[in-house]
């Protein structure tokens, strides 16, 4: 087991040498002039001179490169070019933010989403099984944006069921969040019941379900218990390999109802041609779904007798 | 009976969740009630919002909007912009009085008003906000001179004050540890704690305007020396407010300096005392406790929480404009409009911009740039009362020279016109340019600062003008760096432009054509003329009146002969308040006029 998470960590430093890479020359080439966002119309070309080369932007991009590879190892990603704040305060802030945001719907939707899906497999074919997935295949079908729009428009403003928008620290904050939280579920909840009604049907066609049967097992024990617990694979595979998603959070919900997540924070990077907030989050990503992968094999060693990770 | 039971446990899941929002109404509603202080003494809490992150709250390190927002409430500057006289003109701040001319001419005696103290701030002694003074203006310029300090806007007043040059070129010599004590600015002399003279390296009335620039607003230099790169998150200033709590991405609270100095204005521009925008004449200011700046990036929460009464004063944008406003009609050309029925409990207003948009082209381009006809063909191509009504919803007026409509040497002073569309004009044009029918004529690019969709637009509607003339176009849509990069570089034939005034002076508008402004300064078409050169130095420094506007309207002439750029449009800046809304005018050179507003019981 050892050896193979050093073998597996040492196998990721491949992949953020490489993303390390795309990310700076893609930012060069073609992102924003970091210089020229932030001192605008009025600046003397010596000034430009002067903040390139302070930023490290005036050297060859294998320099660039260099410190680049520097910051991942150190974790120091220095200062916002934009509002000067250190990185490692703006990505502490926004992850609580944004977790506050992704966390509980996610893992809430999940529950109910498997309940959901497991119903469905259990009656396919029904009128259940088809009204189902005309819904969530229509639901699927509408645009993010939409769900945000409307459910803002009529459940907070029209109804005032939710406030607007805003965020504060701690409990403050659930009042706020209920909003996004349903939205975020509901957009999850076609996805998600799609996915783990065919994981459940996958499963019924496999020989231990006819033993099962076979037994004198009821249809019922058959699918909620010996089904669900296979599928549970899979699903786990699902369930571990978006966390790094939920860190980055939902940028549209963030920038909507004004919380200060990640999501928000990129896009202002993005926006503002603030690299050290692109490379930081980019390569924090990277190295999130890089040791998440990790941890979903380690989990199927566990959860399946049959998986040799040293095999 | 399982699996009824397990529906039964997911409906109350389901139910769990539609119990929840009565809560959340309630919980809201509390914590709103408990902000605004007590029955006896309900604190006045004017709600606006932050429409992006600010770049700093230092003066010497911001030139942008957001930041504009605190740093005008915080801090003060010498001069400021009468908040209610139109067109706008220059009133005493931090001074009794306006700046004296003396003797030798280009000499002016600033007195300071006594009394005003920086708010109360643990860098002071037992907290206590000490008095402002000479030395503290003049330390505060220094720093503006400093190019270890300001990067961003030194250019307003470069070559205005003897000696300030010099002093910013010896702090680039210094980035460590430059002291403002040992180095003077020898056109700034202390006379004593109220009384500082500036000498100007010659008389203009362009020297004033840097002292309303929020960038030399007033500082002590404790609290920088104390928090260095830090001052930006304690800014300590003599404004109207102080900054009570902070959040970048979330709400930041300014809350009222009960020792401010200032007196909202006792004259006012026509009009200005039926609207009853007199009525709080000669009283102290603020008038509200608590301005609360939440960040709303999104124009469609904005708006929601604005009908809802949670935001005081919101703008009305392409969109909202189609759902709230009706145009007047009118006989007189004039444009007048007006909320519909629905939302006639808000109040709205409308105000010319300061700000000119037009369409650059490029003249070092060997095709565009060498022939003047051709640009002559496709300035009669154009049609800017269409792009006003089919892209702005009309809500803009045609310009008729660079300078906009509410600057003095615009055209109600100069009478300057520019082109109206006549394709039979444009075609002969065209001829004449050695393109008839636009045979020969390759497609000519124009560059657009981004790809968003008004941008497309604005695109698709010239091209479609100009082809009515056999004019072909192709759109290039890029990042905003790239384009200045483009434009900078004076590497293309024709760009999207635009210039929002700086200081309400119509020299600013034409500096745009002077050639010693090539680009990368601001006259980044390139143009170079003698004739438009010889006039804009002479009207450059003159005071405002007949001989200055004649020399306007020589440039003026100039330009539509040479035709460096399509004019286009003077938009309106427009957006509703509440119904207890007191005191608003919009000024657009006091963008946010926190410290005048008030809010009516």
């Amino acid at each position: 087991m050892i050896n193979y998470i050093i073998r597996r960590v040492l196998q990721t430093i491949p992949i953020i040498l490489g993303v390390a890479f795309i990310v700076l020359v893609l930012f060069t080439k073609v992102g924003e002039d970091p210089v020229r966002m932030k001192l605008g119309n009025h600046a003397t070309q010596e000034a430009i001179d002067e903040l390139r080369a302070k930023w490290d932007l005036d050297k060859p991009l294998g320099t660039q490169y260099l410190i680049f590879l520097k910051q991942i190892v150190t974790f120091d990603y220095g200062e916002s070019f934009n509002s000067g704040e250190q990185l490692s305060e703006m990505f502490a802030e926004g992850a609580y933010a944004s977790l506050m945001l992704t966390l509980p719907p996610f893992f809430a939707g999940i529950l109910m989403n498997l309940a959901i899906a497991v119903l469905i497999a259990f009656y396919r074919g029904s009128w259940i099984d088809r009204y189902s997935t005309f819904v969530f295949v229509a639901g699927m079908s509408i645009s993010y944006m939409v769900y945000i729009m409307f459910f803002q428009y009529f459940l907070a403003y029209e109804l005032g069921w939710f406030p607007i928008n805003g965020f504060e620290p701690g409990l403050n904050a659930i009042p706020y969040l209920i909003l996004p939280w349903i939205i975020f579920m509901i957009v999850y909840s076609g996805p998600q019941i799609r996915l783990f009604r065919t994981v459940f049907l996958d499963e019924t066609k496999a020989d231990y379900v006819r033993t099962a049967f076979a037994k004198g097992c009821s249809p019922a024990r058959v699918m909620f218990v010996h089904i669900m617990r296979n599928a549970l694979i899979p699903i786990l595979t699902y369930t571990v390999i978006e966390i790094p998603n939920l860190l980055l959070g939902a940028f549209l919900i963030e920038r909507f109802f004004s919380i200060p997540g990640t999501g928000d924070i990129l896009i202002s990077g993005v926006n503002n041609g603030d690299f050290p907030i692109i490379k930081g989050l980019t390569v924090l990503l990277a190295i999130s779904f890089t040791l998440c992968n990790m941890l979903i094999d380690i989990l199927y060693a566990y959860v399946d007798p049959r998986v040799q990770l040293d095999g | 009976m399982k699996f009824q039971n397990r529906w039964l446990a997911f409906l109350c899941l389901l139910g769990s969740f539609a119990v929840q929002p009565g809560c959340t109404k309630k919980k809201v509603e509390e914590s709103k009630v408990s902000s605004t202080g007590s029955a006896e003494a309900p604190l006045k809490i004017f709600y606006h919002y932050r429409r992006s992150e600010e770049k700093s709250l230092d003066p010497v390190k911001s030139f942008d909007e957001a930041s504009r927002q605190h740093i005008r409430s915080l801090f003060d500057t010498l001069l400021e912009y009468n908040y209610l006289k139109r067109p706008y003109e220059l009133a005493p701040l931090l001074l009794t009085k306006m700046p004296e001319k003396q003797a030798d001419g280009v000499t002016y005696l600033f007195t300071l008003k006594q009394g005003v103290k920086f708010h109360d701030h643990a860098v002071f002694p037992e907290g206590n906000g000490r008095e402002m003074t000479a030395d503290d203006v003049i330390f505060s310029l220094k720093r503006f001179a400093d190019a270890n300090a300001n990067r961003l806007s030194y250019t307003l007043i470069q070559g205005l004050v003897v000696g300030m040059d010099e002093f910013r070129e010896l702090s680039k010599k210094q980035p460590q540890g430059f002291d403002y004590a040992k180095h003077e600015i020898s056109g700034l002399k202390k006379l004593d704690n109220y009384r500082f003279t500036i000498t100007f390296t010659r008389d203009s009335p362009l020297n004033f305007y840097p002292l309303a620039f929020e960038g030399t607003s007033v500082v002590p230099k404790e609290a920088v020396a104390k928090y260095g790169d830090d001052f930006d998150k304690n800014p300590v200033g003599t404004g109207a407010f102080y900054l009570k709590s902070y959040s970048r991405r979330g709400t930041t609270v300014l809350a009222k300096n009960p020792n401010y100095h200032g007196t909202y204005p006792t004259e006012g521009a026509p009009g200005d005392k039926e609207a009853g925008l007199l009525e709080a004449a000669g009283k102290k200011l603020p008038f509200v406790d608590e301005i609360h700046l939440p960040l709303i990036e999104e124009t469609q929460p904005a708006m929601l929480k604005f009908k809802k009464g949670e935001v005081a004063w919101v703008a009305i944008g392409r969109d909202d404009y189609i759902a709230m406003v009706d145009r007047v009609p009118t006989t007189d050309g004039t444009k007048k409009f007006k909320l519909k029925p629905e939302y006639e409990k808000y109040a709205l207003y409308y105000v010319p911009s300061l700000a000119t948009n037009f369409m650059r082209f490029g003249m070092k381009d060997p095709v565009v740039g060498k022939n003047k006809a051709l640009r002559q063909a496709i300035a009669y191509a154009m049609s800017a009362d269409g792009f006003i009504e089919l892209m702005m919803n009309g809500r803009g007026n045609r310009s008729e020279s660079i300078v906009p409509n509410e600057i003095a040497g615009s055209t109600r002073e100069t009478g300057s016109t520019w082109y109206t569309q006549n394709i039979e004009m444009a075609k002969k044009k065209l001829a004449e340019a050695g393109y008839p029918d636009g045979k020969g004529l390759p497609a000519l690019t124009v560059e657009y600062r981004s790809a968003i969709k008004d941008q497309r637009q604005q695109y698709e509607f010239m091209r479609n003008e100009l082809a009515k003339a056999n004019i072909k176009l192709e759109g290039n849509f890029q990042s905003f760096s790239n384009f200045l990069k483009k434009t900078d570089e004076g590497n293309y034939q024709i760009a999207d432009a635009g210039w929002n005034a700086d200081y309400p002076d119509a020299e600013n508008f034409y500096s745009l054509f002077y050639s010693k402004n090539k680009a990368p300064g601001p006259n980044t078409s390139n143009f170079e003329n003698a004739q438009f050169d010889a006039a804009y130095e002479k009207a450059r420094h003159m005071m405002n009146g007949p001989e200055r506007y004649k020399l306007f309207a020589e440039m003026d002439a100039i330009l539509k002969e040479e035709v460096p750029m399509i004019l286009i449009s003077n938009h309106y800046v427009m957006g509703v308040l509440q119904p207890n809304v007191r005191n608003f005018k919009r000024n657009l050179l006091e963008e946010y006029p926190y410290k005048y507003v008030d809010l009516a019981r």
